[in-house]
């Protein structure tokens, strides 16, 4: 793509999020939602193949229908409370549809259907900006409407998003797919903890973003997409295979890495509001999740996956895609729970 | 009947919309398009905005649709699909008008009916002047106030029909 429509494109996308995080108008919300989606259709079909543009043409119809949701919501809460700020939803039904669309845009179950497909179409960067950077701006508005969202859809969204994070990713080779269903599954956390303690959700929030960043940074060294490819990192770079384990493991929810941390807080916040069956479930089915993470990390770096004489014998090059910030990002996927204390700071 | 002349290009409106969602062929798709935009900007003049309304006819229809017109004309197939020549269409459109009767009835009859929301019979559709409207139009302190109070919201409106353009451009450029 000629660089400057890039540039362009990339900074409406930014611009997109920073308008829907900062306006306290529901309607400059809507057009920055819809100067997002507009932007990122271009980055998604950046290969220009069918299966890139079968992706970007279901992104746009999720995220379109998803907006016009929003705008329903918009407007009946108008009708009811007479003004456009962003405090409090006046109108039950309105909290209903405002909180369906933004669980479609982020992709809870059951409106999870796109996640997979359409990060299985697009190249690792472009996954990397879906995954990441498009979550923002639903989990802000969100965390906006916090008090007023209905708590049994939510709490029923978010507990079937874990299950189906967990039970979609099992049979999956490849790697942008397991991202897809890591994502589901972590977004269910997030909205699970929602109402009850709106800035747990942050926090898992930043640090799902900090792993996810890492592993699709892990990925991009080699650009690998399937887990066949991946298993071959011991010849080509050893040490992602290491980096690779540690990570998986934090993202699994494993002490003493630092994805344990969001996970124990959340538990502890729902505990504290009295509620002990939901919990357990959850952290039930984040084994499921753990398990793919472990099958990824054993045949990558725990074992020498089956492969041909050829590819044990590669050819050293030397590494020419230049990843500054990797370093920091793993010391901040896995070395962050003693800080836990440092929390107190939130409030 | 002036009275409830709202209603009546509400129901046109919503039957124009009908008309395209149950999916002919562009062509007719554009015609229903033209009329519920014509329709829409009969229902702007009836609050009062007499140049917003004109402006719809002006710019939308006179801009935006020709161009869909003759996009349409080069790019159409042999043998389009009206209303009446696939079951499909014709059942969805059928349904739609169903639908619509249905709620006008319900509109026309009741005095409080409570489904989702309140319809409290035509009442709610006939526009009261109160008189206090003062010496200015309304619109036209709209108008103004969107130009001087509301330069974010032109830049950002502004930044988004650019950024529109270029997305399209960049997505049927192929390669």
């Amino acid at each position: 793509m000629n660089p400057l429509i890039l540039g362009i494109i990339l900074l409406t996308i930014m611009a997109g999020t920073l308008i829907v995080m900062i306006s306290s108008h529901w309607l400059f919300i809507w057009i920055g939602f819809e100067m997002n989606m507009l932007a990122t259709i271009p980055i998604l079909m950046k290969n220009f193949s069918p299966r890139s543009i079968e992706a970007s043409t279901k992104y746009f119809l999720i995220q379109a229908t998803a907006s016009m949701l929003l705008m329903l919501g918009v407007i009946i809460n108008l009708l009811y409370s007479g003004q456009w700020t962003t405090t409090k939803m006046f109108n039950q039904t309105s909290s209903i549809i405002i909180t369906t669309a933004l669980t479609m845009k982020l992709g809870l179950a059951p409106f999870h259907f796109w996640v997979p497909e359409v990060t299985q179409g697009i190249p690792l960067m472009s996954g990397l900006i879906l995954l990441t950077w498009q979550k923002l701006a639903p989990l802000s508005v969100l965390y906006q409407i916090a008090p007023s969202i209905n708590l049994n859809m939510l709490l029923t969204m978010s507990l079937l998003s874990i299950m189906v994070g967990g039970w979609g990713g099992l049979n999956q080779t490849q790697l942008r797919k397991i991202m897809a269903y890591s994502s589901i599954g972590h977004m269910g956390w997030m909205t699970a903890i929602m109402v009850y303690n709106p800035t747990m959700a942050m926090l898992y929030l930043l640090m799902y973003l900090t792993m996810t960043l890492t592993m699709f940074m892990l990925f991009m060294i080699n650009s690998t997409t399937t887990l066949l490819s991946l298993s071959h990192t011991w010849n080509k770079t050893p040490i992602i295979t290491m980096l690779v384990l540690t990570v998986m493991m934090s993202m699994g929810g494993l002490p003493p890495l630092s994805g344990f941390m969001p996970k124990w807080m959340i538990i502890q916040e729902l505990t504290k509001n009295d509620n002990i069956i939901l919990p357990t479930l959850m952290a039930m089915m984040a084994l499921l999740n753990l398990y793919f993470y472990m099958r990824l990390a054993y045949s990558t770096a725990l074992t020498m996956f089956p492969s041909s004489n050829n590819m044990k014998m590669k050819w050293q090059f030397e590494d020419t895609k230049r990843m500054t910030s990797l370093p920091i990002m793993i010391v901040l996927s896995t070395m962050i729970l003693p800080l836990t204390p440092m929390l107190s700071v939130l409030y | 009947m002036m009275t409830y002349a709202v209603f009546i290009l509400s129901i046109v409106f919503v039957i124009g919309f009908v008309s395209f969602s149950s999916k002919p062929s562009p062509i007719y798709g554009g015609l229903g398009l033209i009329v519920s935009g014509g329709v829409g900007c009969m229902i702007v003049l009836n609050f009062g905005g007499s140049f917003l309304g004109l402006m719809v006819f002006l710019i939308y229809l006179g801009g935006m649709m020709v161009v869909f017109g003759y996009t349409t004309a080069m790019a159409t197939e042999q043998y389009p699909e009206v209303w009446v020549s696939n079951k499909t269409v014709l059942g969805a459109f059928i349904f739609g008008l169903v639908v619509e009767i249905a709620m006008v009835v319900c509109v026309l009859e009741g005095e409080e009916v409570d489904f989702i929301f309140k319809f409290n019979g035509l009442g709610d559709w006939v526009i009261y002047d109160t008189g206090d409207s003062g010496f200015f139009s309304e619109e036209a302190m709209g108008i103004a106030a969107l130009y001087s109070y509301g330069t974010w919201l032109v830049v950002v409106t502004g930044w988004s029909l650019f950024i529109g353009v270029v997305v399209i451009m960049e997505v049927t450029r192929g390669n």
